[in-house]
């Protein structure tokens, strides 16, 4: 459960639409590449180990790297990686792609605020 | 940091912007804008608090597009430009902000930028001046601005140039409930 969800304990219909929410955004991808993105992100914040990329194709590895920018460096990424990242996923898969990583991002930032116990009743 | 759309829109005649790019997602769409609806629709937090936060999340994040929308329901609860104007580094000194406002502007800076920053008088004024419930909808609120904003930006959807604009605070979809 992300921190977020748990926080919202008290409150099931909001934590139920933002529930929905995460798992469209999710539902959009590869199972796989969710959890690659939502993994590289995490190591970025200190908060996992860095995926192991040995074996993952070259896009894979485009959208990881361009990932890993989002928690600090979300200003900088190129025209040319987005790019790279569209045409690896499309337009549309771009879209799900950048939603995702971008909270991925922010819910590690929610865990290590410690969210849930702040709002613990 | 780019201004030009890295996505198409997915609704015909219309320019790239948040809600035709996210078009091309319909289901992250509308289960976005339900969630987006039935946030800024519960009154558990006020309007002008989650407005507080999310023009913080849009200076440190340089989203220029949230930086120059304002909602309705905040600037009636009183949220006018000279408030705004101090929602700045060194918005602690502000005689404008209100105490909640600044707790509610560390934690914001704490959760998008430095957890370090919600230190323990951090984090006892917070609890002193929210309770859970509050806490609990300040952090979905802010988790949001911060994805979105990041979002918006990597798709390339910031604009050139942008007027202050009033919109509609976003509501609960009727249809959807």
């Amino acid at each position: 459960m992300s921190a977020v969800c748990a926080a919202l304990a008290a409150d099931p219909v909001l934590a139920a639409h933002y529930a929905d929410f995460r798992g469209k955004t999710e539902a959009a991808l590869d199972p796989a590449l969710v959890a690659l993105v939502r993994q590289a992100v995490a190591a970025v914040h200190g908060m996992a180990r860095a995926p192991d990329e040995a074996g993952l194709d070259e896009g894979t590895r485009l959208c990881l790297a361009y990932a890993r920018r989002m928690p600090f460096e979300h200003t900088a990424i190129t025209d040319a990686e987005a790019a790279a990242v569209v045409a690896h996923l499309g337009e549309v898969g771009f879209v799900a792609f950048s939603v995702l990583a971008a909270l991925a991002d922010a819910e590690c930032r929610a865990e290590l605020v410690d969210l849930p116990t702040l709002a613990e009743v | 940091m780019s201004t030009t759309p890295r996505v198409s829109s997915a609704l015909p005649g219309e320019p790239p912007h948040f809600g035709s790019v996210l078009a091309h997602q319909p289901d992250i769409a509308a289960s976005f804008f339900a969630l987006y609806g039935r946030f800024w629709g519960s009154d558990v937090l006020a309007a002008r608090i989650k407005e507080v936060a999310r023009m913080r999340n849009a200076r440190v994040t340089e989203c220029g597009f949230c930086r120059n929308v304002r909602f309705d329901k905040a600037v009636a609860q009183g949220l006018g430009e000279e408030v705004v104007d101090d929602i700045t580094d060194g918005y602690e000194t502000s005689d404008r902000l209100s105490d909640t406002e600044k707790a509610v502007l560390k934690f914001t800076d704490a959760l998008i930028h430095d957890p370090e920053l919600l230190n323990g008088d951090a984090k006892a004024a917070l609890q002193r001046h929210l309770t859970p419930a509050q806490i609990a909808e300040l952090g979905l609120g802010v988790t949001l601005f911060l994805a979105l904003a990041k979002a918006l930006i990597t798709m390339g959807l910031e604009p050139e140039a942008m007027d202050r604009t009033v919109l509609p605070t976003p509501a609960v979809l009727e249809a959807a409930e």
